[in-house]
């Protein structure tokens, strides 16, 4: 304790009642204002035409079918009809959304997510939460690099190892000022990567004022919900025909030999 | 009677989930809950949703009306409410004017299933069963995983007596909940009226594997349940085999070991109706028509 005593400070309870509230509460409203604007923001989903759903959906129909192949609940003759249906429509390309592909066209480069006005708006929508997730934390940081540039706000009530000091003290350069004082840059990012906890508590489990989050995701969204990387259904359905004739390999009726699970269960053979 | 409102709620919740429609009660529990409590939150919505289903259902319009305008208030061109706007309209209008308001929804959006399901069940009700099956098979062809769809069709097939494409339809169930035992129930009991008979004999093999799994010892205990009906067909369709082997539309290879089926099959039939201690009464005289019927050779 004598080498804390030492080099002791004294902050003035001024600084806790200006800068350290008043940093803590801005976050938590700016987080909180974030979420509702980001509901604002939220365009209401399109609904697709028949014609792409039937596109989306085609392959769950012989996932379905290829599923339960192994021990199937439908007797061949009916497996089989509806195997072959569908592979015969994947090879066709009866499923695709623009109808079969004509012979002699040419291979159809996947389109421009910027000419495509759908996909261009499922980015704009993410860009919109980046946005507004993006220019309230900047504008925070600026204001608290403005007005409290290497102020020291709090003191941990604990001791903690000197590598914590790149953390805890940004923004103060001193090299040996104790690592449990905390620099207002530091509390900045204590609270910016800290209050999802009471944003949860706040305003649900599926809030969207935790901006950390996004920090991690890009702005245009997971591959699978792209709407910029359309997926080739065509050469989807040719690789579904191939899985569908693995899954006629192990094609098995759970009918077949039933009556001796049957017989057997009463012990009759 | 006055019901506790928490109670009510409880209620009405259950038959959400349950989807099940008895509409008197709900509509009972639905006003006791109204009434009692002006601010519900977003369950109110709910509520008021199924009190006009219930309220149409039991022919009170006046309360479906001031349900479905409060609806349509709070949530504008909802395509929920639409349905419901157009259940509204099959009470009182004609079919015509009902099918062109849906035709109308349809245009705008193609892929709302469940206007484009309520539009088959005007189309079946009014008779035009040739155009709802094309409707149905299209909206199959796009929402493949609708059991429910599947099961109409079938049933429409099956009013038809085109028991064929019927289980075409019912094999498609199957393969989308091959866990139901029921499903096979009925799959077995059309092709049994289809004269497939090994197909049906099969299948109804099936429903017992399947509804037996989890008994230790099956033999002690009488079927009860849906094996009920599973073993009573086992036997017509073991029993009509012996007698002349019907050829199988599905090339369905016939048992080898028939004769045992046949006999436990009988056994299985006859615990069902000796029980000790069962009633006298329906029971008994559906005992003697079995015992009847199989010594009937």
């Amino acid at each position: 304790m004598s080498t804390n005593n030492a080099v002791s400070l004294y902050l003035d309870p001024q600084i806790r009642d200006w800068v350290l509230f008043p940093i803590t509460l801005v976050m938590i409203l700016v987080g909180i204002l974030r979420h509702y604007i980001v509901l604002l923001l939220q365009s209401p989903p399109k609904m697709l035409p028949r014609e792409a759903l039937r596109e989306q959906r085609a392959l769950t129909r012989s996932q379905v079918l290829r599923s339960t192949s192994a021990n199937s609940p439908i007797p061949p003759t009916y497996y089989k009809s509806i195997s072959r249906h569908l592979s015969d429509a994947f090879v066709a390309g009866t499923y695709l959304k623009d109808g079969p592909p004509k012979e002699g066209d040419a291979p159809k480069l996947p389109p421009n997510p910027m000419s495509d006005p759908a996909a261009m708006d499922g980015m704009m929508a993410g860009m919109k939460t980046q946005m507004v997730m993006m220019v309230p934390q900047m504008v925070i940081m600026g204001w608290i690099n403005f007005f409290f540039q290497g102020f020291v706000l709090i003191k941990l009530p604990f001791p903690l190892t000197l590598g914590f000091k790149s953390m805890l003290q940004r923004g103060i350069e001193t090299p040996d000022m104790d690592v449990r004082w905390v620099s207002s840059l530091s509390w900045y990012f204590l609270n910016f990567f800290g209050l999802n906890g009471l944003y949860r508590l706040i305003l649900g489990g599926d809030n969207s004022a935790d901006s950390s989050r996004d920090m991690t995701a890009s702005a245009f969204g997971t591959p699978q919900a792209a709407p910029g990387q359309a997926q080739d259904y065509n050469k989807l359905f040719k690789a579904e025909k191939d899985n569908l004739e693995f899954a006629e390999g192990v094609y098995c009726w759970v009918g077949e030999g039933v009556e001796d699970r049957v017989l057997r269960r009463y012990g009759k053979i | 009677m006055i019901m506790s409102l928490s109670s009510a709620l409880d209620k009405l919740a259950t038959f959400r989930t349950n989807n099940s429609r008895s509409s008197q009660e709900t509509f009972k529990n639905a006003s006791i809950v109204l009434k009692s409590a002006k601010q519900l939150g977003d369950d109110g919505w709910a509520v008021l949703e199924q009190l006009f289903l219930a309220s149409v259902d039991i022919g009170r319009l006046d309360v479906a009306d001031e349900c479905l305008k409060q609806l349509a208030d709070r949530f504008p061109e909802s395509p929920r409410v639409d349905v419901l706007t157009g259940i509204r309209m099959e009470a009182t209008e004609p079919p015509d004017v009902v099918l062109q308001y849906y035709g109308q929804l349809l245009d705008a959006q193609s892929a709302n299933a469940a206007i484009w399901k309520r539009k088959i069940s005007v189309l079946r009700r009014t008779g035009k069963i040739e155009k709802a099956v094309e409707e149905l098979s299209q909206l199959l062809d796009t929402f493949y995983t609708d059991v429910e769809g599947w099961l109409e069709l079938a049933d429409i097939y099956t009013t038809c007596n085109q028991y064929i494409p019927a289980l075409q339809a019912l094999s498609h169930v199957l393969l989308l909940a091959p866990q139901n035992p029921f499903y096979a129930l009925q799959f077995a009991e059309t092709a049994y009226t289809a004269g497939d008979l090994p197909l049906a004999l099969k299948t109804f093999l099936v429903v017992v594997d399947m509804s037996e799994r989890d008994l230790d010892s099956p033999e002690k205990k009488p079927p009860v349940g849906i094996s009920v009906r599973a073993w009573l067909g086992i036997k017509l369709c073991s029993r009509r085999l012996m007698l002349n082997s019907s050829p199988s539309a599905s090339n369905t290879p016939i048992p080898k070991s028939l004769n045992l089926i046949e006999e436990l099959a009988t056994e299985r039939v006859l615990a069902i109706y000796s029980t000790k201690g069962t009633p006298r009464g329906k029971a008994a005289e559906g005992k003697d028509v079995i015992a009847g019927w199989i010594s009937d050779r």
